[in-house]
């Protein structure tokens, strides 16, 4: 049986990825304000991203198996390999709780307590927005997403030694499935709130949680693509055929849509509506990122939906990889976008708070200090890019360090001789 | 489609891997297949038949970027130029109100424009004839259809010996 052997080689580049992203980050700790702003957020947007992939996994096996699909089922070990990686993501998003409590990185605003004592919207949201209810949300929501991956990992093994017709591991593979599903919906939201949404502690948007998942549910495809088709590539996973990987671009490309779908109503909801404290998140990433702004709509719309609207593209293993590195890339963007100009001015308050108690012209320079250029927020630099490299190394090791543990082909799956014979 | 009294020599089959047998049998027979009919679309069937893909999705592409700019620009011709009304303090060109209107149209002419291709392409609509070999080609035979019209008594006996030979159940003449 085929098996996946973690080359020595993919470890020494691995390493090497993983020791340029260390050293990034430690460039960025000791080159960075007094507050470590860049630092910190750069730590929180990849640890949301990578684990965003992680639970993204989890949720697509849970819900094709739910679904009765047979296609996937040549390429389940990747997904579920993906999907372990939410145990190193609980430990890199403890780090952020540790911050937190120990008070070493000011990425949410409705953490520091004396800024919430004077302010009417933070003190109205201090039932849900708190240190403890963060800590609970990050240990116990991701806790249960790692419970369910790996029981799904853990019933996919049996099943390799269950010979025959029996397929009662699969049906209890099922009912985690499907028990998994409504509870991936509402945790994921919620814990989306709290990581990402509560940077900007004064707004919010019900559409937010949606929007940010399908934007990790594209990173996981795109991702799944650039991995697949680079392993076909070092002789593994033969079985796969142009049906499989057109099936992934399909999903990239339908997901890609969904994004945009969702952006636009949640842009245009709020435009139309026209009410201050939510169109201030636009209005502050029109005027002092415009940049990030447009590249965002052009990776991630444009550019996926011109390339792959043609189904011979989709087909082209050059140009599925070509347009997989760019959308990967282009929702790594989208997360910098969402965490960035909040982190800022948060930063920025608090700078001119802590620095000069009572002076008036440090805490105006501080309100509109955005309005300049500033490396690691108007647009992502070389030590934002070399940190991300880190991660994905460090995501690629846990990937490929699981994906040694089973045998790639999981021969027992009810659907495999389905999967097999996909031909869409 | 046209009135031109073929003659047609016709085989059934039960099972659509039989057909698929049959249609690379003739294929490795250079036997010319004049059709192919089937109940359903059967998988691996249109490479062996080499036909080429549809470009039906490239005319839809094409009517939906005309639907698109008709109905972005007819939005900003009527809220611009023919009847300029403030809505909400927006300005009279508002981009992001005149989206979903243009992703409409786009839809529309797109789906509006491939249907009427797709029928002028295959002569379908009012008053088209299309004459049916068998009817239960469209419930549970597989059929696959010869021009026998200029053949020769050797060749139709070569193409009767082929039927029985891919397992046919039926062998039947029909003139359309």
């Amino acid at each position: 049986m085929e098996r996946f052997t973690f080359d020595s080689k993919f470890k020494t580049v691995l390493f090497g990825l993983m020791g340029l992203g260390v050293l990034c980050l430690a460039i960025t700790f000791f080159t960075d304000d007094e507050l470590h702003t860049r630092f910190w957020s750069n730590f929180l947007h990849n640890s949301v991203f990578f684990t965003g992939i992680a639970f993204i996994s989890t949720f697509i096996m849970a819900a094709f198996i739910t679904a009765w699909a047979g296609w996937y089922t040549v390429i389940k070990r990747i997904w579920e390999a993906y999907a372990l990686f939410l145990i190193p993501g609980l430990i890199l998003m403890a780090i952020v709780v540790i911050g937190l409590w120990g008070g070493f990185h000011h990425l949410y605003h409705w953490a520091d307590a004396e800024a919430v004592a004077e302010d009417r919207i933070l003190l109205g949201k201090k039932g849900f927005l708190n240190k403890g209810w963060y800590t609970f949300g990050t240990l116990i929501i991701v806790g249960i997403w790692i419970f369910f991956a790996t029981k799904l990992r853990q019933l996919s093994l049996r099943e390799d030694e269950n010979q025959g017709m029996n397929f009662a591991v699969h049906r209890q593979m099922r009912v985690y499935a499907a028990a998994f599903l409504p509870i991936a919906g509402f945790s994921s939201a919620a814990i989306i709130w709290q990581w990402i949404m509560s940077i900007d502690a004064h707004w919010y948007s019900t559409l937010f949680a949606w929007y940010t998942g399908a934007s990790w549910f594209v990173s996981a495809m795109t991702l799944t693509i650039i991995t697949l088709i680079f392993l076909k590539g070092q002789g593994y996973f033969q079985k796969v055929t142009p049906e499989h990987l057109r099936d992934l671009g399909k999903y990239t490309f339908a997901f890609s849509i969904f994004w945009t779908y969702l952006w636009f109503s949640q842009y245009m909801l709020i435009w139309y509506g026209n009410v201050g404290e939510e169109t201030i998140y636009f209005r502050e990433r029109l005027d002092n990122y415009p940049v990030l702004f447009f590249g965002n709509l052009i990776l991630n719309f444009v550019l996926p939906f011109f390339i792959l609207i043609r189904e011979d593209n989709i087909r082209k293993n050059g140009t599925m990889m070509f347009a997989s590195i760019f959308v990967f890339f282009g929702h790594w963007w989208d997360f910098f976008l969402m965490i960035k100009p909040g982190v800022w001015h948060t930063a920025q308050e608090t700078l001119a708070h802590h620095g000069a108690e009572g002076d008036h012209g440090a805490a105006d320079a501080g309100h509109h200090a955005a309005a300049t250029f500033e490396m690691g927020f108007t647009i992502p630099g070389f030590l934002e890019v070399g940190t991300m490299l880190g991660f994905l190394a460090l995501f690629l090791f846990f990937v490929f360090r699981n994906l040694e543990k089973a045998p790639l082909d999981a021969v027992n799956d009810p659907y495999y001789g389905e999967s097999l014979q996909h031909h869409a | 489609m046209e009135n031109s009294n073929k003659e047609v020599l016709f085989g059934l089959y039960d099972d659509e891997e039989i057909l698929l047998k049959a249609v690379k049998q003739a294929k490795d027979d250079h036997l010319d297949i004049m059709d192919v009919f089937s109940p359903f679309p059967v998988h691996g069937l249109d490479p062996l038949l080499g036909l080429s893909s549809s470009r039906l999705p490239a005319a839809g592409f094409i009517y939906g970027a005309i639907g698109a700019l008709t109905g972005f620009l007819f939005m900003t011709w009527v809220f611009v130029q023919d009847w300029p009304i403030i809505f909400g303090g927006k300005p009279y060109f508002s981009a992001p109100a005149f989206v979903p209107i243009t992703f409409e149209v786009t839809v529309l002419f797109a789906s509006v424009g491939m249907v009427f291709t797709f029928f002028i392409i295959c002569g379908m609509g009012p008053g088209a004839v299309n004459p049916i070999l068998d009817k239960r080609i469209t419930d549970d035979k597989f059929c696959i259809a010869f021009d026998a019209s200029s053949a020769s008594g050797d060749e139709v006996e070569k193409l009767k010996s082929f039927f029985s030979a891919t397992g046919a159940s039926e062998v039947n003449t029909k003139t359309i």
